[in-house]
């Protein structure tokens, strides 16, 4: 297969691409797949990998596991692709893990997820737990106590940060208010419910693991029933950019995210980056965590190729790890011995124009253990944040 | 299938938990090696022979392969021999008998993978543990049940030789037992000893 896709020099470099168009989490993985589009676009413009063209097959999954399974299987044996970037909810990654071992193929894995894996054949771009799920548990159980509401999606993801949130929770003599899970496709009147309920509780802060188009709902019903986010914010590690843009910032701000990456970002590499992305795909799209994972993996893939001069996973395999990019965060960094990525925790919270005021941040890149089971808040969220008190105080 | 409140105390203590890993420095050893580091666990390698078993070991894993199973590993045989995972890669008759006199809780098969290995961890150690608690309770069912066999026959000892009825005949062991200070049970011993001498 190797000989077969490398046979003539001047043939593009295939590359799959897994990313929904349709379903509940289609939103941000098209800011995924346009992050690897932009990458590409400006690979190719730089001359291209080895001087050939990248080339991306790009096939939709329309958010069923299912589908990215079969589908990842023809993208390696009909279109003859060795590496496949993609995959959003876990379901989705566990799906696509078996054929890519089968293969020995390589899966380049965007999202933040919730860790307890770990496959040669997998490069894990996004943040595991103790780079999101940690940080605002830290800097929450600080600044708004340790009486908590959780409201997530149900999946396996929610369930696994919510048991990180909890004892994070009781080791401070807090209290797990209540604890509820939404079907993936839960109408608004679910969450309304939820919000009411909420309110009733009254606890210090919610802790929202909920993805997709559950997230819309939830901030809205948070609003419709008039709760405060400055006094009582929703945190979360997954709410970013693109739920945003969807929701009007009317409805978001005051709440938090926790995330390796905001488009707010003020970095040299990210301003440029977004002007490109911009330029390319329209001036009102906005960018986020998952969008730069994307973009930052491609250059290291290409950086990979260039360097062993091939596609090839096993080749691949032998440089990725230890390789290191200056991406719109900062300086990012692929672990020797757990293909998962050291990346720059942030605290942010949105403002009145829907962008992310950066409320904290560790100071330095941070290594992802995607299988610490016993937590401890990082020291830099020990400190209570003087700009929350003082908003808070101001209204 | 309900959670429990807070993550069991088996996983949260991996972090210090001491490995023995018996195993060759092959690819499986390798990525045994390596996932074990991953979950962050405190790993020593040995291959082939460990006579002693390094103090304070909490679990094992171990290659059961036709070279080792002429080996002995004396602390096998011990009591309190932390659980052993093998680590399986002949599935013939030979190699799996060896995994029953292992009293396995969770196997790893060749060639090993990351994923398998901590729910194999978390097996064993939970297993073992729960094991161990059963052996106990057993124990100290069966002194109960001697107890109250030897207790049984003392009264009807009594109950025959004196003619007294059986709550009469607890009462005075009861007496005597509180006299004396010693256990109920010690009296009845006595008695169903000393009335075996008579009736030879």
């Amino acid at each position: 297969m190797t000989s077969e896709t490398s046979s003539n020099p001047l043939d593009p470099i295939k590359i799959g691409v897994l990313y929904s168009g349709s379903g509940v989490t289609s939103a941000v993985e098209l800011t995924q797949l346009r992050a690897t589009v932009l990458a590409v676009e400006e690979l190719n413009r730089a001359g291209g990998v080895l001087g050939r063209e990248i080339e991306l097959v790009c096939l939709d999954p329309q958010c069923q596991p299912r589908h990215y399974a079969s589908l990842a299987e023809q993208l390696i044996l009909e279109h003859r692709v060795r590496v496949i970037i993609g995959c959003y909810m876990s379901s989705t990654r566990k799906a696509v893990i078996p054929i890519v071992e089968r293969h020995n193929a390589l899966l380049f894995y965007a999202t933040p997820y919730e860790g307890f894996e770990y496959s040669r054949n997998v490069i894990y771009t996004g943040a595991a737990p103790n780079q999101n799920t940690l940080p605002l548990a830290g800097f929450m159980l600080t600044n708004f106590g340790s009486r908590v509401c959780m409201i997530g999606s149900d999946y396996v993801c929610p369930y696994e940060s919510n048991r990180v949130m909890s004892d994070l929770i009781l080791e401070r003599g807090g209290e797990k208010v209540d604890e509820t899970y939404l079907a993936l496709d839960a109408p608004w009147e679910s969450y309304l419910d939820a919000a009411k309920r909420i309110k009733q509780l009254a606890p210090d802060f919610i802790f929202s693991t909920v993805v997709g188009e559950g997230i819309a709902h939830l901030y809205r019903a948070f609003a419709s029933v008039g709760l405060d986010p400055y006094r009582m914010p929703i945190a979360s590690h997954m709410t970013c950019e693109a739920d945003v843009a969807i929701m009007g910032s009317a409805v978001c701000e005051g709440h938090i995210t926790s995330a390796t990456y905001f488009q707010s970002l003020d970095t040299i590499a990210n301003r440029a980056a977004v002007a490109r992305y911009r330029a390319r795909f329209g001036d009102e799209l906005t960018t986020n965590m998952c969008w730069e994972a994307a973009y930052f993996q491609m250059y290291l893939l290409a950086d990979a190729i260039r360097r062993v001069g091939s596609d090839d996973p096993t080749l691949l395999q032998r440089v990725l790890p230890g390789l290191e990019f200056d991406a719109p965060q900062g300086r990012v960094r692929i672990d020797e011995h757990n293909n998962h990525t050291y990346l720059h925790p942030l605290i942010g919270r949105v403002n009145a124009h829907g962008r992310f005021d950066i409320i904290g941040r560790a100071p330095d890149r941070v290594k992802a253990d995607p299988y610490v089971v016993s937590h401890t808040t990082p020291p830099w969220t020990a400190d209570v944040n003087p700009d929350l008190l003082r908003s808070r105080g101001d209204r | 299938m309900k959670r429990s409140a807070q993550t069991p105390a088996i996983l949260r203590g991996l972090r210090t938990l001491k490995v023995v890993v018996i195993h060759p420095q092959d690819q499986d050893g390798d990525e045994l090696l390596a996932q074990l580091q991953r979950i962050g666990c405190d790993v020593e390698v040995f291959w082939p022979r460990l006579d002693c078993l390094p103090t304070g070991t909490e679990l094992i894993v171990m290659a059961v392969r036709p070279e080792t199973l002429s080996l002995s590993y004396p602390w096998l045989d011990h009591p309190a021999c932390p659980p052993v995972i093998p680590v399986v890669a002949y599935e013939n008759p030979t190699t799996i008998e060896t995994v029953l006199q292992l009293n396995a809780f969770a196997t790893i098969p060749s060639p090993v993978r990351s994923a398998g290995l901590l729910t194999a961890i978390a097996l064993a150690l939970h297993q073992s543990k729960a094991s161990r608690l059963r052996e106990r309770y057993i124990e100290r069912l069966e002194q109960k049940q001697a107890k109250v066999r030897v207790i049984q026959q003392a009264k009807q000892i009594m109950m025959d030789s004196r003619g007294v009825s059986e709550e009469e005949a607890y009462q005075l062991l009861r007496s005597q037992a509180m006299l004396r200070r010693e256990q109920i049970e010690a009296v009845a011993g006595e008695i169903v000893k000393a009335h075996e001498r008579l009736s030879f």
